[in-house]
């Protein structure tokens, strides 16, 4: 499927996608939950069986992984982006503990890991597992015949998150293939992922970052604990004492926008794109940039990206862009084949500039 | 140009920060407000707010910035962040 | 004494009539008792529809009034249907237990007190305040008096009223169905009810009654999740039908009928059928008959239980399943095939399980029925240890303190109380956490500390707790009342609602700890701490399901209260099967007023006569502490036995509404009688 395809699949059907760039290990043992504590820069106030988004950081405050932990009975799951089994292992020896007593798993290649996303997802798993998963909440998980379910997701769409095990995971993918298929979608690649969250605001450590970025500048303030030791805090507190300077914004344009263009205003600079990319859903650009705290606001129509022969006008917008279809879907009145999208409200209720 | 972006801010700097001060309350955080990010998801993740809290914010909205809210749908849609919900006051806000 | 007690009778004050006939009669014609609202005004609320007691649709009186009204009607009702005049009710060993949840500034023990006293039953009348499942558990802690000995007749049961501020509160909590609901159904929501129930529990032999069924067993379990959610995948449920079955001595193949909570909630429906699929698996349970009651009846709170128990008695008296009332089409997630015709089905069971479901994470399901049940021997009893013991209030942070108050006789301090559990419990969100809780809590892990527990994996779910409580919380009370003032019925403080319940602390505490087993919030008004470590004891000595359970009490100063207590003060026990240097020696239950009578049970229990201690004659330091004052002696009572400075010890209290005694023994010689 083309990009524009796969990502008309997600945002309104269902779309399944492998996510071998993601990793998976279970932390356990007495200390299990200590020792990832120490490691996270959020307070792990998360119960059994749901999910928590929180960083790992480098001595700098900048992200190193995004990671979801999910405590299961006293071992942790932890599923995560930006780092590999052996960095996060090398981590957790150098700022856990070292009388800890844990083991560390990793789940991989035991299992893989695969994703469905979209205002559908839903369906296609009440059917490939029991129709009871419609009842499982947001960043919550549970163990089945052969793997886990984790409701996530990093579209604004319904997201489920499967660790299948690997003798399981060929049938797995083709009949989830046929579910989908069902839905009017397919496979999606991880550019249409990354593009969705782009959309929604999600942070992803996979796009380009600009060097001494912290979660302050990040808006990850909520993923950072206000009481806790953890890697990275000594930076943060002393970017807090000196005060910020930039945020990251959110914003939409019409074309001719990339990462790194400078963002001017009138008088002069006032920030830098940081990511990019063409969105179907608006048709034009959306991205992030980093811009002067004091200009750091949804709504301001008077930032441009300098061009050799026109300027490119860009509107800083609120996150999330879009109205997700997820939003007017329920579980437990609607399906697919009935649905009726004409009265919706349009996906998208702005403009560009 | 300026003039009216610098206007823009101050204003909707000062919603920010009522808005901040209010959900801060509310949830019964112990962070300075400053220490929202505006872009924070209410529900489910980040500020972790649930139905219970759903209800109370909504309250909360009519009460100091004279929003009110007809039906929930409006409340998934128009608030998700704390930045939508200074949109939302701009918009449709009538302070009492 | 331990054989499965006869249920001789049974009486209703609920939304399908007054009285058994009109009840039954209702039940068998497939009705259901839901209507537009007429006591009070509803237009605020985007639903207008409720389940009122028949008659009573317009009767807007006191619901404390009312409350002792359906109580009086069901209470005669049932000694009618079992045959019991009230002579003779007044001379057998005769006990009252009682779920209710009083919304107002009441103690909770004080309608058992008068139901109680009107009746003139003489032995002890405990409440269970645990919301939607009070009912449920009154009647399995009434058979518990029937197999301890400590009564011969239980009138168990459960009593609510459907007020405004209650609809209010679920209104504005979006879980109300703007139809009459549709349990497992189509439409999402619960329609509120009232109405009260009881039935007649009794040793059998002693009477010539005729025995309807018989209480087999029950099960409690905590989620541990959320203040009004369930956990969604019915983990708790599950585990308490386990206990249910594991206390009736018997297997899931048996039952023939499940009546469940079903309130036709996005939340519940489906996490209640998870539980039903993983204790009976998918065959057993896909094929299982079940219905919800809350069709016919509303949601009736703290009488649900109770009502939906004795549905089920007269259906399986009948040959009949219970039917659902409203349910037309199944919902996803939910049983795809519940008993849903118009009118009971034929169906001929043996052996029934109810289940329910509350606010605070609580879950308790009871088996009854006809069929025989196997005979179990007193070896079966296990030993019962202290292992744990906390005590706080201003001035007093440990036993040794505890003690120093006590020995010197000082008055307390009158410095405000303290706590940073914050600290205490580094990894858990306390936010919105209330004092209630905060102080539970807080006793609850450090003396889980003391005990040397750490909860992880099956600890959790076999720790309990019992809580001793007098009261709603004061403080959210009056911020949900002020709520309902100054920003109107359609728009109160949901969070204070939560937090109303008498249950709230325990299942807060439980919550914040992960404490799964066995839980409950119980009252006798003064007293209470005792009585919940007295309960403690006796699921600890004939149950299965846990291996201890915390013993605490909890009470909160507040300006809201008139007559509340006069001191923040908690204190927490930890009982356990493991063997340590403190042993239980026995208990004692008697009624108000009888405190000689419970003294001298505990002591023939124990064996020990007349070498017992007493701390009773000891100046109570503690008053105005009327929860946790006895759990302090008892406290107390430990540490000397610790420290070698006593025995054998007696600890005992006059309750309000029962007199309990506990024999604690240093020796490592007891035997039970």
């Amino acid at each position: 499927m083309s990009l524009e395809d796969e990502y008309r699949s997600l945002r309104h059907g269902a779309a399944l996608s492998r996510m071998d760039h993601v990793g998976l290990v279970r932390v356990s043992g007495d200390d299990a939950t200590e020792a990832v504590d120490a490691i996270c820069s959020g307070d792990l106030w998360v119960r059994d069986g749901r999910m928590l988004q929180t960083l790992i950081l480098g001595e700098r405050g900048q992200p190193v992984a995004d990671v979801y932990v999910c405590p299961d009975d006293d071992a942790c799951i932890l599923m995560f982006e930006g780092i590999t089994t052996e960095e996060l292992s090398a981590c957790l020896a150098q700022y856990a503990d070292a009388d800890l007593a844990i083991e560390l798993e990793d789940l991989r290649p035991a299992y893989e890991l695969i994703s469905v996303n979209g205002p559908y997802a839903w369906e296609a798993l009440s059917k490939w597992l029991t129709p009871d998963v419609i009842g499982l909440p947001y960043l919550s998980f549970y163990h089945f015949d052969h793997g886990t379910c984790f409701r996530a997701g990093k579209t604004g769409e319904y997201g489920y998150d499967l660790a299948v095990r690997s003798e399981h995971v060929e049938r797995a993918w083709e009949d989830l293939l046929e579910l989908v298929g069902a839905l009017g979608s397919g496979e999606v690649s991880l550019e249409t992922l990354d593009l969705s969250a782009l959309e929604n605001g999600f942070f992803s450590v996979r796009h380009a970052s600009v060097e001494g970025l912290t979660p302050l500048e990040l808006q990850l303030q909520w993923r950072v604990s206000a009481r806790k030791r953890f890697p990275g805090a000594a930076a943060i507190e002393e970017r807090r004492a000196k005060g910020m300077e930039r945020r990251l914004t959110h914003f939409v344009a019409r074309d001719g926008v990339e990462s790194g263009d400078p963002i001017r205003d009138a008088d002069g600079p006032v920030g830098q794109v940081t990511t990019a990319a063409f969105s179907p859903g608006i048709g034009g650009v959306t991205g992030m940039a980093l811009l002067d705290l004091s200009v750091a606001h949804p709504g301001i129509d008077a930032f441009f990206v300098p061009g050799p022969n026109v300027d490119r006008p860009i509107r800083t917008v609120s996150s999330p862009l879009l109205f997700n279809r997820s939003l007017l879907v329920d579980p437990h009145r609607h399906t697919y084949a009935t649905r009726d999208e004409t009265s919706d409200p349009p996906l998208w209720l702005g403009s560009l500039p | 140009m300026t003039t009216n972006v610098s206007d823009y801010v101050s204003s909707r700097g000062a919603v920010l920060d009522r808005v901040r001060r209010m959900l801060r309350d509310t949830m019964k955080l112990r962070i300075e407000p400053e220490s929202i990010d505006p872009d924070v998801p209410l529900f489910g993740t980040g500020l972790g707010m649930d139905s219970v809290d759903a209800v109370e914010l909504v309250v909360q909205l009519d009460a100091v910035f004279g929003l009110t809210l007809a039906g929930s749908l409006w409340v998934s849609a128009k608030l998700r962040t704390v930045n939508t919900i200074v949109d939302a006051i701009l918009e449709l806000g009538n302070e009492p | 004494m331990s054989e499965s007690p006869h249920i001789t009778g049974w009486g209703v004050a609920s939304a399908l009539g007054v009285g058994r006939d009109r009840f039954c009669a209702a039940l068998l014609r497939g009705e259901s008792g839901i209507a537009t609202v007429r006591r009070f005004d509803t237009s605020l609320f985007t639903t207008h529809v409720g389940a009122m007691v028949a008659g009573y649709e317009s009767d807007d009186r006191d619901p404390t009034l009312l409350s002792h009204e359906f109580g009086m009607l069901a209470l005669h009702d049932a000694l009618a249907h079992a045959r019991l005049e009230l002579g003779a009710l007044q001379s057998m060993r005769a006990a009252l237990t009682l779920g209710a949840s009083l919304f107002g500034d009441h103690t909770t023990e004080s309608l058992a007190h008068d139901l109680a006293k009107e009746l003139r039953i003489s032995g002890p009348a405990i409440t269970v305040s645990t919301a939607c499942t009070s009912s449920t558990q009154a009647i399995g802690f009434g058979a518990d008096l029937i197999r301890e000995g400590f009564a011969d007749v239980v009138l168990a049961g459960g009593i609510d009223v459907l007020t405004p501020a209650l609809f209010a509160g679920f209104h504005a909590l979006g879980v109300l169905s703007k139809k009459p609901c549709t349990p497992f159904g189509r439409q999402m929501g619960t329609t509120l009810g009232e109405g009260a129930g009881f039935v007649v529990i009794e040793r059998g032999g002693l009477r010539d009654a005729v025995t309807r069924a018989r209480l087999r067993g029950y099960g409690l379990s905590g989620d541990a999740y959320h203040e009004t959610s369930p956990e969604p995948r019915g983990r708790g449920v599950a585990a308490a039908i386990r206990g249910a079955l594991d206390d009736a001595g018997a297997s899931a193949v048996e039952i023939g009928y499940l009546n469940a909570h079903g309130t036709g909630t996005v939340a519940n429906d489906t996490a209640e059928w998870c539980a039903v699929q993983s204790v009976f698996g998918s065959d057993l349970g896909g094929s299982l008959p079940l219905s919800s009651s809350k069709g016919h009846l509303g949601h009736a709170q703290s009488a649900a239980g109770v009502l939906e128990v004795i549905s089920t008695l007269e259906c399986m008296g009948a040959g009949l399943a219970p039917t659902t009332a409203g349910f037309e089409e199944a919902r996803p997630g939910g049983p795809p095939r519940p008993v849903g015709s118009k009118q009971p089905k034929p169906l001929v069971y043996e052996l029934a399980l109810s289940s329910n479901s509350a606010f605070g994470g609580s879950n308790c399901a009871l088996v009854f029925g006809k069929a025989k049940p196997a005979t179990v021997s007193d070896d079966d009893r296990r030993r019962v240890f202290v292992s744990g013991a906390t005590a706080l209030c201003a001035g007093v942070s440990s036993i040794e303190e505890l003690a120093s108050t006590y020995e010197a006789e000082s008055p307390l301090s009158e410095a405000e109380l303290q706590v940073d559990l914050a600290s205490q419990l580094p990894r858990v969100d306390l936010r919105g956490i209330d004092r209630a809780s905060e102080l539970l809590t807080t006793v609850v892990s450090r003396a889980l500390a003391d005990a040397g527990v750490q909860l992880r994996g099956e600890t959790r779910a076999r720790t309990g707790l019992i809580a001793g409580v007098l009261r709603a919380s004061p403080d959210s009370l009056y911020r949900f009342h002020t709520s309902l003032e100054r920003r109107g019925f359609a728009k109160p403080d949901t969070t204070a609602f939560a937090q109303v319940l008498p249950s709230a602390a325990q299942g807060a505490c439980a919550k914040a700890l992960n404490i799964r087993g066995p839980q409950s919030t119980v009252t006798i008004g003064e007293g209470s701490g005792l009585m919940a470590a007295v309960m403690s004891a006796w699921m600890l000595a004939r149950r299965r399901d846990s291996d201890r359970i915390v013993a605490a009490a909890v009470d909160v100063r507040s300006e809201h209260s008139a007559e509340g207590a006069l001191a923040d003060a908690a204190c927490a026990l930890v009982l356990c099967t493991e063997p340590t240097a403190v042993e239980v020696a026995g208990i004692g239950l008697a009624g108000p007023g009888q405190l000689d009578e419970a003294i001298a049970e505990a002591k023939r229990r124990s064996g020990l006569s007349e070498r017992v201690e007493s701390l009773v004659e000891l100046p109570n330091p503690f008053g105005g502490m009327p929860a946790t004052s006895s759990a302090f002696a008892l406290a107390h009572a430990i540490g000397a036995l610790r420290r070698g400075k006593s025995k054998n010890t007696l600890v005992a209290t006059a309750g309000t509404t029962a007199s309990v005694a506990m024999i604690l023994t240093s020796d490592g010689v007891t035997h039970d009688d």
